[in-house]
């Protein structure tokens, strides 16, 4: 005879779990009690949300569904950012909370709270368990659905006396889904798409992060190497295509490259293979991409069309479409792309030299993500940061930038990347936030000093919450209403008070040409040392992030720099 | 207006799946009805949408995990409300007592 909570670990086990993020409370206790001797590591974040976004950069990083484990009420509401993120993200994470005993459940009880209801249109799939012979099925059911298809975020709920009751356990469950009826699905794509490629003047490639989780960034490079037309990336499809290949254009969207939001913008026929096109990617939806055919390679029906009818759809997985498809090109003959290539490539489309009160801070950012190894990871918060993390990243890693892209949560870089960091212990994991974001979640400092996790974070300090006073600079007539953190902590003092090895850099160390040998050297030793470190980086408060697309208008009317 | 069939598998929460695919767009449901039908379930909404939403509902109601089937039948130009203007709780009851039941 077993616990039900001693069942739910052999499941978990038996899912290939083996580290678990959480914070206990009542309802969840029983779990807790079993966890010694489980085979199932537990990581104490100092919050749920910290526990949530850390199992995030988990499965981000590894690929495998992450567990975030919370007790009923406060303990499961603390979940619901991380769950909704990872729906945006298309993230595989199992979330375990208890609940009230059975008995009491729906009668407004000591921290219950209907978190089935709550997380019902942030979930993929969820239950609230009913009884203890449940449990092996359900467990079984949530990891499928948390990694089939479209990755995305599944919730069980477990009443704690199913928890604490005891049955004979006679082993895990395996789910086997029953089948849907047949989706609508263009079964004879190839065809239709080299005829629509051997008609157009002006291809291109949009990649997003549905390439890199299907696993086919292999595929999609050779293809894109034999078609050789302009080709560029949402912030998730960041490293998908080689930096070095002659037809990449960089990152498209609100702060992507002036080449490739032009090459966007006069497109007659876009390959869109994973991305959801976001409005970040489209700018007004009434004028993008405004002469193109679209043909979108996307594994969930349910992000076709959202912005514009596409031409041809191409459901499934994109391991297995963009290898049909690479199949037939390699047999087919078409008109030569090279002058609309140079075209997208030319040096008026180039991006001007870059300048204004941003450049010490890309400056530093260059200098920092040139001395990471290549097999380095980078996490950012969301805000200024962020897009100029993005626009300076150049590695060439599938999982090396991992960002909260969809639903923008700030305060979820230093908790995933405590995640990041437990699933890539031997790597070197940068996390870079904003001075806003960072006391989100400033608490799991805790968590890293106590894990002793070599995490490198850099916060990158403008006294601002600066995205939205940028906005406020530019279509708000300046008012920076509820922006101003001119009265943040000493961030050094406070990593020094986890005994966290903590210091500053300054814009004028950036400024020169050459880097002074003090800073070079602080940098090195900074990224080589064996345990946690907090570099604070003191940013103009008016720096803004350049080019952007502003709101509403087509991403043809990209504004650069101050002028 | 226009009607839509769902057939689904009555598990947990699939209904309200479906339904919140149209609360989220902020669509007036003036007319649904879920009925078991043989081995499955069957759920019928009327709705007033407009033809980009409706692709997008269909997307989103296939995406959910036990969604077996989407249907739209014909627009409805002429849709009687008389027959749902009938007070609830039945006029017997007043509003006085379902309030004072309600607070019990």
């Amino acid at each position: 005879m077993l616990r039900g909570a001693d069942i739910v670990l052999r499941c978990l086990r038996a899912e290939g779990v083996d580290l678990v993020f959480g914070y206990p409370g009542g309802a969840i206790m029983p779990l807790y009690d079993a966890l010694d001797g489980s085979g199932v590591r537990h990581i104490l974040t100092r919050h749920e949300q910290g526990a949530v976004f850390a199992a995030e950069g988990y499965a981000r990083a590894t690929g495998k569904p992450g567990v975030a484990i919370a007790t009923s009420g406060p303990g499961a509401t603390n979940l619901v950012t991380g769950i909704a993120d990872a729906k945006m993200d298309s993230v595989p994470l199992v979330c375990i909370t208890g609940q009230v005993r059975s008995g009491l459940i729906g009668s407004d009880a000591f921290q219950e709270t209907d978190v089935f209801g709550m997380t019902l249109s942030l979930t993929k799939w969820n239950r609230l368990v009913r009884s203890i012979e449940e449990i092996p099925e359900a467990i079984a059911e949530a990891f499928y659905w948390a990694k089939s298809g479209r990755p995305g975020p599944v919730l069980l709920d477990f009443p704690v006396d199913f928890l604490k009751a005891q049955m004979e356990f006679k082993g895990p469950s395996i789910f086997k889904p029953q089948p849907q009826s047949a989706q609508a699905s263009e079964s004879t794509f190839e065809a239709t798409l080299i005829a629509l490629l051997q008609q157009a003047k002006k291809p291109v490639a949009l990649v997003g992060a549905g390439v890199k989780l299907a696993g086919a960034t292999d595929n999609l490079q050779e293809l894109l190497d034999t078609l050789q037309i302009p080709a560029f990336a949402t912030v998730h499809g960041l490293g998908a295509i080689k930096q070095e290949s002659p037809y990449y254009l960089g990152m498209v969207g609100m702060h992507g490259t002036r080449a490739a939001n032009m090459a966007l913008h006069d497109t007659d026929l876009l390959l869109v293979f994973g991305a959801r096109l976001d409005d970040r990617v489209t700018g007004d939806p009434a004028r993008f991409a405004p002469n193109a055919k679209i043909v979108h390679f996307e594994i969930d029906p349910s992000q076709l069309d959202r912005v514009r009818a596409c031409e041809l759809p191409v459901i499934g997985n994109l391991a297995e479409t963009i290898p049909a498809f690479l199949n037939e090109v390699q047999h087919a003959h078409f008109p030569s792309w090279r002058e609309w290539l140079d075209e997208t490539c030319s040096q008026d489309r180039a991006e001007p030299p870059l300048s204004g009160l941003a450049q010490p801070t890309r400056r530093f950012l260059d200098e920092l993500f040139h001395r990471l190894p290549a097999n380095s990871t980078i996490i950012t918060d969301v805000g200024q940061h962020q897009m100029w993390s993005a626009q300076r990243y150049r590695k060439n890693s599938e999982r090396g930038f991992i960002t909260s892209g969809g639903l923008g949560s700030m305060g979820f870089a230093l908790p995933a990347a405590v995640g990041v960091q437990l699933a890539k212990p031997t790597e070197t994991v940068l996390c870079v936030s904003g001075d806003g974001g960072f006391q989100m979640n400033i608490q799991e400092l805790a968590t890293l000093h106590r894990l002793v996790l070599p995490i490198k974070m850099v916060i990158i300090d403008n006294k601002y919450l600066g995205m939205v006073r940028q906005w406020q600079q530019l279509f708000y007539d300046r008012n920076y209403a509820e922006t101003d953190l001119s009265d943040n902590p000493d961030f050094v003092a406070i990593g020094q008070a986890y005994k966290i090895k903590s210091f500053a850099l300054y814009e004028d160390e950036f400024r020169p040409e050459h880097l002074s040998a003090e800073t070079d050297q602080r940098l090195k030793e900074f990224l080589a040392s064996p345990e946690p470190g907090l570099l604070v980086f003191e940013c103009h408060p008016e720096a803004n992030v350049y080019p952007m697309v502003p709101a509403g208008a087509a991403l043809s009317e990209m504004v650069f720099e101050e002028e | 207006m226009q009607v839509f069939h769902i057939r689904y598998r009555n598990t947990q929460g699939t209904l309200m799946r479906i339904l919140s695919a149209v609360s989220r767009r902020g669509l007036d449901l003036p007319f649904v009805q879920a009925e078991p039908e043989e081995h499955t379930h069957k759920v019928t909404l009327l709705l007033e949408v407009s033809p980009k939403q409706v692709g997008q509902l269909f997307r989103d109601w296939r995406a959910v995990v036990d969604v077996m089937d989407v249907r739209a039948g014909a627009p409805i130009s002429n849709w009687d409300h008389s027959a749902w203007n009938t007070p609830h709780p039945p006029a017997s009851v007043g509003n006085d007592g379902a309030a004072r039941a309600a607070m019990a």
